[in-house]
């Protein structure tokens, strides 16, 4: 078998089951919507600590905000968005995808899109 | 006395450094007593080492580093490790390893003189550029103003076991690449076929091996220290050790796959010089105080930038002769999709780009704040969602890239393969179902024991498998990619199938963890050598009369008033429990358990990679 065919098959069974699982995986509790939002967030008095790992005070309260806004049906932008304008942009371990940060988020993903075309073309019409 | 031996010692070797760079076009050694001069200076520097050393053995607070950053009620290992755990004695270290790096590399034998020769020049030229960084900025020999009976301290976080010896072996990784970068700049300038590049694989594989280690060591200490339940951060400091790293993994795959290939030459030269730029880059970052974490002991700007310097030079230099000198008849690779060539192609090209990734992630918040005047953030959810997804094509690669042929594109035994896949999709999500349902769980755990079938299904059918030296060489690649699967399943269930639980007891409490009986019994606190220890007692699984004790608790170190916290970590080959201890309210204290699945797979597989690279060393 071709080994570029052999790949495309592993391809498509992973992308097929990733697909298919975030599908099922879109209820979740509250208490893990929580866990998910404060992973996120900078502890901003501890040294380099997400809220959801750290136990210090300022975690604390902030688990709770976060828990009591998304029992109230706020959404996870409307939260961070109410932190950011509390404490800035440096909470947030996610950066935005705003104006600033394009450059940040596209930067790996173009890179891939080069590398892909430079090993296409390369390998192109070479066929034994 | 010991710190003036130390500084003279220390000075006397790099003027030999300099000596020997100047008799390159001056006078003319014969090789032998070239070789006697830069072995003279490694021992002089070790001396220099051993006698800083010496005087935090002895606590002699004369010595002014000596007096900021240790005392004289500490167990001995910390005053041992205290020479290293401060800014000017670990750079010292760092040109320490460097000398040592170079005795060892003067005793290299079947290559070219000249080109050992010039290899040890550009060595001594790096040694004297840190050499003059400490003399100048990082004095650890400086006699101390006033008259102390005692010390200032170690920072308490410093003193264990795992800290220790973690930087001496990530240093041997960091500073392993600067033979590696003399080697590629002396292999350039002298345009010498082929021969260097197996000098350039054994000491690559060195220092990855050590790197890996120095890493993992870290990471560990991370984990049962730091309390916070997970071994990996994406911290600053973390990450800076992981581009050297992923770009000397690439390193070391292009060197296995060598072939007289021009095109993978320059490649591989050019490696050569990042990785060591990357090492240096790295300790520039640590050392500059522009990142705040453990590491940095001290924040001061005339360090930065002579360090900053040391890296413009050496980059700029490599860089330089690379583009002047590069290798100039290129053959065409033999690229096919997909054939060994390009398989190493890709792999690199994925490297590559995650290793950049890492960096434009670290270095991104002191851009935007030099820019914008604005503090963000760039943590492990930026990471995750770049370089994980950009690993996984290299991931499925590496499955069976050993045994992909050179020439062709085709597979054999690719039934065998299809099939194992397909099984193995069908019973991880059959094992998924009973669980909770994660993608990233699903993925990562797809692919770990993938990694692992794939690799045990080419060794029993591509090889025929006896017990020799020989056939452990042969099936090397296929262990150190068992072991990478091994940590990617590890990784992956402690990661994502870590499981929390949350208690307020009082001593005397029963509750339960995992459907196990756990018995809170008691709270004390005792006098250490340098610290008070507050301990809670826990026995785990009382029913079954198997009693197995844990402590967890905090640590005050009066010296420094700080506290440290001490994870009590339960350790099974299929999962940690992971004790924290909060703080008491209301005479009930709040303890935190952390079920962490196959931690100890991620330390196995990289145990095994450790192996790998060994026994990749002894294979000539």
């Amino acid at each position: 078998m071709k080994l570029s065919r052999f790949f495309k098959v592993l391809y498509i069974i992973i992308l097929g089951f990733v697909f298919f699982t975030f599908k099922i995986h879109s209820a979740e509790n509250i208490n893990e919507r929580v866990k998910k939002l404060t992973l996120e967030l900078r502890c901003m008095t501890c040294q380099n600590q997400s809220i959801y790992d750290s136990d210090a005070e300022f975690s604390n309260d902030i688990k709770k905000i976060v828990k009591q806004k998304l029992q109230e049906g706020e959404s996870e932008g409307d939260i961070k968005k109410f932190l950011v304008e509390r404490y800035g942009e440096y909470i947030l371990f996610r950066p935005l995808m705003n104006y600033n940060n394009i450059f940040l988020w596209s930067f790996p993903f173009i890179l891939l899109i080069i590398g892909l075309f430079f090993v296409l073309i390369k390998t192109k019409g070479k066929k034994i | 006395m010991s710190s003036l031996i130390g500084f003279l010692s220390l000075v006397f070797a790099i003027g030999i450094n300099f000596y020997l760079i100047l008799s390159r076009y001056i006078f003319k050694f014969q090789k032998q007593k070239f070789n006697f001069f830069i072995r003279f200076s490694s021992l002089l520097t070790l001396l220099s080492f051993f006698s800083l050393m010496y005087a935090y053995v002895v606590s002699d607070f004369s010595n002014y580093n000596v007096f900021q950053n240790s005392h004289s009620n500490k167990p001995l290992i910390y005053k041992i490790s205290g020479t290293w755990g401060n800014h000017e004695g670990s750079m010292l270290l760092w040109l320490c390893i460097l000398s040592v790096f170079s005795f060892f590399f003067s005793f290299t034998k079947n290559i070219d003189r000249n080109f050992q020769r010039l290899t040890l020049i550009i060595q001594s030229f790096l040694h004297i550029l840190f050499g003059l960084f400490i003399v100048f900025t990082s004095n650890p020999f400086l006699v101390n103003s006033i008259l102390v009976n005692e010390g200032l301290g170690l920072n308490p976080i410093l003193q264990d076991p795992g800290l220790a010896v973690h930087p001496p072996i990530l240093y041997a990784g960091y500073v392993g690449y600067s033979i590696v970068f003399s080697i590629a700049i002396a292999g350039l300038f002298q345009n010498t076929d082929g021969e260097w590049l197996y000098v350039a694989k054994k000491w690559s594989l060195i220092s990855w091996t050590f790197l890996t280690g120095g890493i993992a060591l870290g990471s560990y200490w991370a984990y049962y220290e730091l309390g916070w339940g997970g071994w990996w951060f994406w911290d600053p400091v973390e990450n800076i050790s992981l581009m050297p790293w992923i770009a000397g993994l690439a390193l070391v795959h292009s060197l296995m796959m060598v072939r007289g290939e021009q095109a993978i030459k320059k490649w591989i030269v050019f490696l050569s010089i990042l990785c060591f730029s990357l090492s240096v880059f790295g300790t520039f970052l640590v050392r500059s105080g522009i990142l705040t974490s453990v590491h940095s002991f001290a924040a001061d700007a005339s360090r930065g930038i002579f360090i900053l310097l040391i890296f413009f030079i050496i980059t700029g230099f490599g860089f330089l002769v690379f583009l002047l000198k590069e290798p100039k008849k290129s053959i065409a690779l033999n690229l096919l999709f997909i054939n060994k060539v390009s398989a190493l192609v890709i792999n690199n090209i994925l490297m590559i780009i995650a290793t950049l990734t890492i960096l434009l992630g670290t270095i991104y918040p002191i851009i935007i704040e030099v820019l914008y005047n604005k503090r963000i953030s760039v943590g492990g959810p930026y990471f995750n969602a770049t370089v994980i997804p950009i690993m996984i094509p290299g991931f499925l690669l590496m499955s069976i890239a050993p045994i992909l042929s050179w020439q062709t594109n085709k597979i054999q035994n690719s039934k065998k393969y299809v099939l194992g896949f397909i099984v193995l999709s069908i019973l991880v999500l059959i094992q998924s179902y009973f669980l909770d349902f994660n993608t990233w769980g699903f993925v990562g755990l797809l692919l770990g024991f993938w990694i692992i079938l794939a690799s045990i299904i080419a060794i029993f059918s591509s090889y025929k498998v006896k017990f020799s030296i020989k056939f452990i060489q042969i099936i090397n690649p296929h262990i150190a990619h068992i072991g990478v699967g091994i940590a990617i399943v590890g990784i992956t269930c402690s990661s994502v199938f870590q499981n929390e639980l949350d208690f307020n007891l009082i001593e005397g409490d029963k509750f339960k963890v995992n459907g196990k009986t756990v018995l809170f019994e008691k709270i004390e606190t005792t006098n250490q050598i340098n610290f008070q220890a507050l301990r809670g007692k826990f026995l785990f699984d009382i029913e079954k009369n198997k009693l197995k004790e844990i402590e967890v608790g905090k640590n005050y170190y009066p010296v420094s008033k700080m506290i440290t916290s001490e994870a009590g970590i339960l350790h099974q080959w299929n999962k940690d429990i992971y004790f924290i201890l909060g703080d008491q309210k209301n005479n009930e204290w709040f303890v935190k358990v952390l079920i962490n699945p196959f931690v100890s797979f991620i330390w196995f597989g990289v145990i095994i990679m450790m192996y790998s690279g060994f026994i990749a060393v002894s294979r000539r």
